[in-house]
Parts: C-alpha cells; structure tokens; sequence
C-alpha cells in the first residue's frame, strides 16, 4: 500500500519514554519516535528497539494527572510506556477502546448460575421451609410472632417519622362492640380459636390477619363500612386465614427472603428492605388458593353465625364505585379473582329458612365506628 | 519552521521538537526530571525516592458523581464499575518515585464475585436465620437471640471478606509494571482476628497494640510486590506510643468518675465530656500513627517505608471534610424533608379543605410523589459520596501519599514479575457485607 501524504508532513514525532518490561520493577529510559510508514511507534533503548502498531496502542482509562501518559499494547497485559508528551494521542486511533480481556464467557456462566441458586432459595427453598416449619411451631412462638410482627408494622406505619407506633384504639364501648361482634362469631367457630382482635388508628382501607390469632382492622375500614355485618364479613374471612394459618407460612417465608433482597440491593438503598417488608405483611398476597378457602370459610361462619354473607360483595362494590381502584385501596381484597368474582357475583347459596340477625344495636355500631376519634 | 503543523494545532503551546539521534534523547517541554531519578537503569539511584500525589478536586468530583448516577440508573449494578474507575484514578493518582501505581480490577470480576457470596448469604439468611427465627420463637418465644446469634455468625465472615479483599486489591495493584500480591490465607487471618479480639476485649483494649500489630504482620507478611516478600518488623510493644491521647482519654474518664463519687456532677459531665472528644481524636491518632510506625518497619528484597503522617491533619482533614459536606448537603436534605411532609399531608382529609391547592396536590398521582422523595433520597446518598471523596477521601490519602518515601530504591532493580493470581471470585464478600472499604 502506498501512502500519499497531502499537505505538509506531521513533524517527525520524537519524544523520552518510560518504559516498563513488565518484569524488572526499574524502567527503561527509552527515545521515542514514530515510524510513519509503518504506522508504530518505535522505542530506542540501549538494548533493544521496540514497535508498538500504532492502531494497537490503547491509553489507560481514568488516568489522574494530566501530565502523564500511560500506554499499554492491546495483546500486552504488563509492559507499560509512560510518557509525558500528551501529543501522541492525536496519532493513537484506537486509543480509548478497550482492551479485551479473557474468559468473559466463564464469568457469564457463573452469574446466570448465581442468579438462578437466589431466585431458586427465594422461590422454592425459604417458601418450602417456612411451610413445614409453620406446622411445627408451638402456640406461644406463634403468638410471640405476631405480637412481634404487629409492632413492627405498627412501627413502620408511622406516619410522623417520629418511630412511635400507630396507636392501638382502645375506647371501652367500641371494644365491647368489638368483643360482641367476635364473640357472635367465635361461636359459630368448630374449636375453640384464641383470638385478639385490634384496631390501628390508621386511615387506610385494610385488615389483616397475624400469626397466633391476631386479627387487626384499620379504623379507615371501619369508618367506610355502613353497616356491623360489613365489618362482620372482614372479620369472618381473616378469621378463615388464622384457622388455615396463612401468616404464619407468610411471615416465616418474608423472614427469610426479605433479607435476601436488602442484600441484591446492596448498600445502597437500606432502607428499602424495611419498606418492602411492611407492604408485604400488611398487603399480605396470599395464594388464590388460600384466599379462596379463606373466603369459603368465611362465608360458612357467617351464615353459622346468622350473618347475612352477601354484606361483603355490597361493602366491597361501593367501595370500588366510590373510589375507584385508586390507591390501591382494595387491592387487598378485591384483587383475588377468585374473592371478587364470587363475592361480587352475590351467587350465595343461602339455606333455606335463613334469617339474618343483627350483628351490633345501632349504639354499639356507632361507638365501634367512632372508637378512634 | 512557520507554518503550523497539524502536531501543533492539535496541541497548542508546545514546542518545536527536532529530530536527533537515539541516545540524545530531546529536552521535554515541561520536565527537565523527566523521566524520574530513579525509576529507570543505569543511571544513579536517589537515596529516597519521595512519593507524589497529583489528583485534583474537579476530576474527582465529576468521576465519583457520575459513576454516581450510572449507579442509581442501573439499581446499583454500576457500582462494581464506579469502585473500579475510581481505583483506577487514585492509583494513578499516587506515584512513588515519579511513577504511577495501577489498579487493573476488572468490574466483571467484581459482579462475579458479588454474585457468588450473594448465593452463600442468600442461603445463609434465608435458610439459617429462617431455622434460627424459628428456633427462637419456638423456645424463647422472642426474636433476639435469633439475631444474635445470627449476628455472630457473620463476624467470622467479616474477617474473611477483609482477607480476600485486600488479597484481590493487591493482586490488581501495580507499580512500574510489576505486580503486588497476597498469598492467600483468609481463615487463617480469620480466627487469628477472632483469637486476637477476643484477648483485646478480656483485656479491656489494653492489648490492642498486640492485635493491631500481629493481625498486621499476618497480612504483611504474605504480602508480595514481584517476587520479593515483604516483612513486618519491630515489636508489638512499639505501638503503645500511638496510644497516648487515649491514655489521657482514659485519665479524664476516671477523673470523672471520681467526680461523680464525690458528687460534683457538673465537674463529672465536663470531664466526661472532655475524655470523649479526646477519646474520638485519639482512636484516629492510634489508627494514623500505628499505621506508620508499622510502614516505618517493613521491608521487602531491602527496600524499606519512611511514612511520617500527622495524626492531628488527617483529623482535621476529616473534621472538616465531613463538616464541609454536611453544610452543603442541608439544602437538598431539608427539601428532601419538606417533600416527605408533603406526601404524607397530602394523604390526610385535611388537604381536601384548603381549596383548589390542597386538592390539586392530593390529587397528584402518590406514585409521583414517591418516585420524586426516591429521586431526591438517591441524589443526596450521590452528593455525600462525591463530596466525601473530594474532601475526606482523597485529601487524606493525598497525605499519607505525600507523607510516604522508599529508601533503598537501588534493591529495585533485583526485584522482578511474580505471576496473575487470577482469584475471580475478587472482593465479593466485602462488597456484600460492606466491609467498610471507602475505596
């Protein structure tokens, strides 16, 4: 190939180098100079004379001190050129590609595989265990589970950044209202189920169930039902998620994969893991399986208890009507296919002779609906 | 020669070169010591070769803030490529003798070795501390001793992931073209710290010259640069002098204390007072100054350190540095609180009754609201972490750089290439448990 230069010919490049061998930890004093026709840079030492191709000379990256240059040959992992003459890099084509370096396709390998063994012991292994292991926990570590769970959302739905808990209501009539409503129901239960039934002063539309028995409503909930037999019916269905120990398996299951997450997560973001740890206890997705025993059950305790069941399908339809799906607000409840689909359908199957009676006196209603204020 | 050439458009205010013959190498434009005394054969060796730091503040600052942003953008992926690039700047920031050091990390090796203790403590919380809730519910009906134990449990890894990764730093580091390295050793470092913290509690701290020093030589002495192995000489007792202002610390406590019996709380709190603020400059001063003392006793194929940093500066270079950036972070945090306030308003009903503002702000979609406080939390968690390496990071260790000489350097030229140690898994563990490495 013949080159043919246009215009004036680049002045001769001459310059003093450091050179590296990449063997002895003392450098070479070397003259640097170009070789035009061949495109390299040529090194001029006492023992040897070096040919760098130009195209193949890459610049270290990120560099401080602009002063110097640090060159290395593509194919050269440890010999070095340091210069100080910056007007070598008008010549350096490829300067700031990178070099390429070995064994990438190992290193993918070992990622996916790393990849796959997290999503395997948070999908499969912690789920498997948290199941097994929710059998065999004696009732007062399932007790002290939820009492120590409720804390901690009660913690965490602070709204005042202060850290103190979301206050438990505790005015005495709407508790005895409260006890009136469960005692009507726990009647009707099979065995005896400890029960311990709260209320958060919390304006969200939600209520749910606790490991050891704990059921715990939203004042917001209990505001925006019309009528005692609404309540009923939420309390009825967390009711069937206690008996079928739902979350207990749900809170052994976040105990184990919440912190797997915070870990992915890194350093960076801490506080994440403590967030996503509350929505998932209160949002409490179980599965369609267990939302669908949880709302046969249920129904069947509410018509035991004399309860009309369809109040839950009416309090859940205005709630969509009044608020959309905004916010999420039902999300909890009606978000299960299987709940709202034969809830909504009001397609109960009531037995004959069934005669709903009153669940509260409209004073005992009224005190449960204002026991926050 | 009047005309420009392209050579000298491309680079304005140099000077004309003319060709010459090898040997007679051409006068640089801007060093006449170029290339360094020292640094290469032949010539005469110096005595000492000093060492130079020559990073500025800006292209820091830019660096760290972008890499910054590409982290958040990528959900922390980046970091791996952040740490790397800021290596890479630091290292070649520092040059012993003229010559810049050299971090060849690679990010992929960093992701790769992130990824594998991922799977180890992935099963290690999910799994163990799993069985340990249970446990702990089952029998004690609480959940402390599950995180106690748990807890304890990670400290033997801590010392393992500090091993490994001060093994892969090294083994990444260069200077002159030859490589650093670490034999590896990590469980033999790893109950060693234990035994050795062990002893420093039971003996109230007053043995912690003893673990400071053998937990150094541990490392030291595995440590390579080429084939020549460094080792850490002297004595453990050398240390105590490193340990005077918390000997004073010590003093005004127990003053206090006596205070306190004789019942003089006033006096007692002014004490107490005093020996924390002396005990908190005296934990830097023994970290500054033991450190030193231990460089000042290291050898390696007969090169030795002069480190001779001040322990007052990097104090006040961190005093003030963290000072300086809590001043200019308090504009963005208070928005920051002030949006978190907002949010949380704008769900109450008593938005709803302050007319047309209230209701337009409640209306706003609360995905918004949050994605805009996540945006800001990130933005100061950036803004910290630039700035820091601008005013703490980089100005202490600019002085311990400045503060570091080699003597000897003529033993340099016996010194040659020791071979990759290819260790892919690199600072995995440290990069999980965030093993508190700055850099």
């Amino acid at each position: 190939m013949t080159v043919i230069h246009v215009g004036p010919r680049p002045d001769p490049f001459l310059a003093t180098g450091l050179y590296f061998d990449g063997d002895t930890a003392v450098g070479q004093k070397t003259a640097v100079s170009m070789d035009e026709e061949a495109a390299a840079l040529v090194m001029t030492d006492a023992d040897a004379t070096r040919r760098w191709p130009l195209s193949d000379i890459r610049v270290l990256p990120d560099l401080a001190g602009r002063d110097q240059l640090v060159l290395r040959l593509r194919d050269e992992a440890v010999a070095r050129l340091v210069l100080t003459d910056t007007r070598i890099l008008a010549r350096l084509p490829n300067a700031y590609r990178r070099a390429p370096t070995a064994k990438r396709g190992r290193l993918l390998g070992w990622a996916v595989a790393a990849i796959a063994s997290v999503a395997l012991i948070i999908t499969v292994l912690v789920p498997t265990m948290a199941d097994q292991l929710a059998d065999y926990i004696p009732p007062e570590g399932e007790r002290a589970l939820g009492e120590t769970t409720l804390d901690q959302i009660r913690q965490a739905l602070d709204d005042s950044g202060m850290g103190t808990p979301v206050p438990l209501c505790s005015d005495p009539e709407g508790v005895a209202a409260l006890d009136k409503m469960q005692a009507r129901l726990t009647e009707a239960l099979p065995a005896q189920t400890p029960l311990t039934v709260h209320v958060l002063d919390h304006r969200m539309l939600n209520a749910f169930a606790l490991p050891g028995g704990y059921v715990v409503f939203f004042s917001g909930l209990i505001k925006a039902a019309d009528t005692p037999e609404e309540v009923a019916a939420v309390f009825a269905h967390e009711i069937g998620h206690v008996i079928s120990r739902d979350p207990t398996r749900h809170a052994l299951r976040s105990a184990g994969s919440i912190g797997v997450l915070g870990l992915l997560l890194g350093d960076f973001a801490g506080g994440a893991a403590v967030l996503f740890l509350t929505e998932q206890l209160i949002q409490a997705s179980y599965s369609r399986d267990a939302e669908a025993a949880a709302d046969a059950f249920g129904q069947s305790l509410l018509i035991r208890a004399e309860i009309d069941p369809s109040a839950m399908g009416v309090f859940f339809q205005r709630l969509k009507d009044r608020y959309g799906e905004r916010d999420g607000i039902l999300e909890h409840f009606a978000s299960h296919p299987a709940l709202s689909e034969r809830i909504l359908s009001a397609d109960i199957a009531l037995p004959d002779g069934f005669t709903p009676r009153a669940v509260l006196s409209d004073e005992e209603w009224a005190a449960l609906q204002s026991m926050c204020d | 020669m009047t005309k420009l050439s392209a050579w000298d458009r491309a680079s304005p205010g140099s000077v004309d070169h003319q060709p010459s013959e090898v040997g007679n190498h051409a006068p640089q434009s801007a060093n006449s010591d170029w290339p360094p005394t020292g640094s290469y054969a032949g010539a005469e060796q110096p005595g000492k070769l000093q060492t130079e730091f020559v990073g500025t503040r800006w292209p820091l600052f830019w660096l760290a803030l972008r890499t910054g942003v590409f982290t958040v953008l990528t959900l922390g992926i980046y970091r791996f490529w952040m740490k790397t690039r800021l290596r890479r700047w630091f290292w070649s920031a520092t040059r012993p003798g003229g010559t810049p050091l050299e971090y060849v990390g690679d990010p992929f090796e960093k992701l790769l070795g992130f990824l594998i203790a991922v799977v180890i403590l992935a099963f290690y919380i999910g799994v163990v501390n799993l069985l340990l809730m249970f446990a702990s519910f089952s029998l004690f009906q609480q959940n402390f001793t599950a995180y106690l134990i748990s807890f304890l449990g990670v400290i033997p890894l801590w010392f393992y992931a500090t091993y490994r990764a001060r093994r892969y730093v090294l083994a990444r580091t260069r200077w002159r073209g030859v490589r650093f390295g670490l034999a590896p050793g990590a469980w033999g470092y790893t109950w060693r710290a234990m035994v050795h913290w062990a002893i420093t509690l039971l003996s109230a701290g007053i043995l912690w010259p003893h673990m400071t020093f053998w937990l150094e030589k541990y490392r030291t002495d595995r440590t390579w640069y080429g084939d020549a192995r460094l080792e850490q000489g002297g004595r453990w007792t050398m240390l105590y002098v490193a340990t005077k202002p918390l000997w004073i610390a010590a003093a005004f406590a127990a003053c206090g204390v006596w205070a306190d019996l004789a019942e003089h709380p006033g006096t007692a709190v002014v004490l107490f007072a005093m020996a924390g603020v002396i005990a908190v400059y005296g934990i830097t001063h023994y970290r500054v100054t033991s450190r030193a003392i231990l460089a000042n006793h290291k050898r390696a194929g007969g090169v030795g350190l002069i480190a001779t940093p001040s322990a007052p500066r990097i104090f006040g270079i961190a005093a003030f540095g963290y000072a300086a950036t809590a001043v200019v972070l308090a504009l963005p945090v208070s928005v920051l609180s002030l949006g978190v306030a907002i949010v949380q308003f704008a769900q109450t009903d008593v938005m709803g009754d302050l007319g047309n503002l209230g209701r337009s702000l409640s209306d706003l979609p609360q995905l918004l609201l949050i994605a805009i406080g996540i945006g800001l939390y990130f933005a100061i968690f950036l803004l910290w972490s630039s700035f820091t390496h601008v005013w703490v990071t980089m100005p202490v260790w600019r002085h311990y750089a400045r503060h570091l000489q080699i003597t000897n350097p003529e033993n340099l030229t016996a010194i040659s290439q020791r071979a990759r140690d290819e260790f892919e898994e690199a600072e995995g563990f440290a990069e999980a448990l965030d093993v508190g490495a700055s850099i």
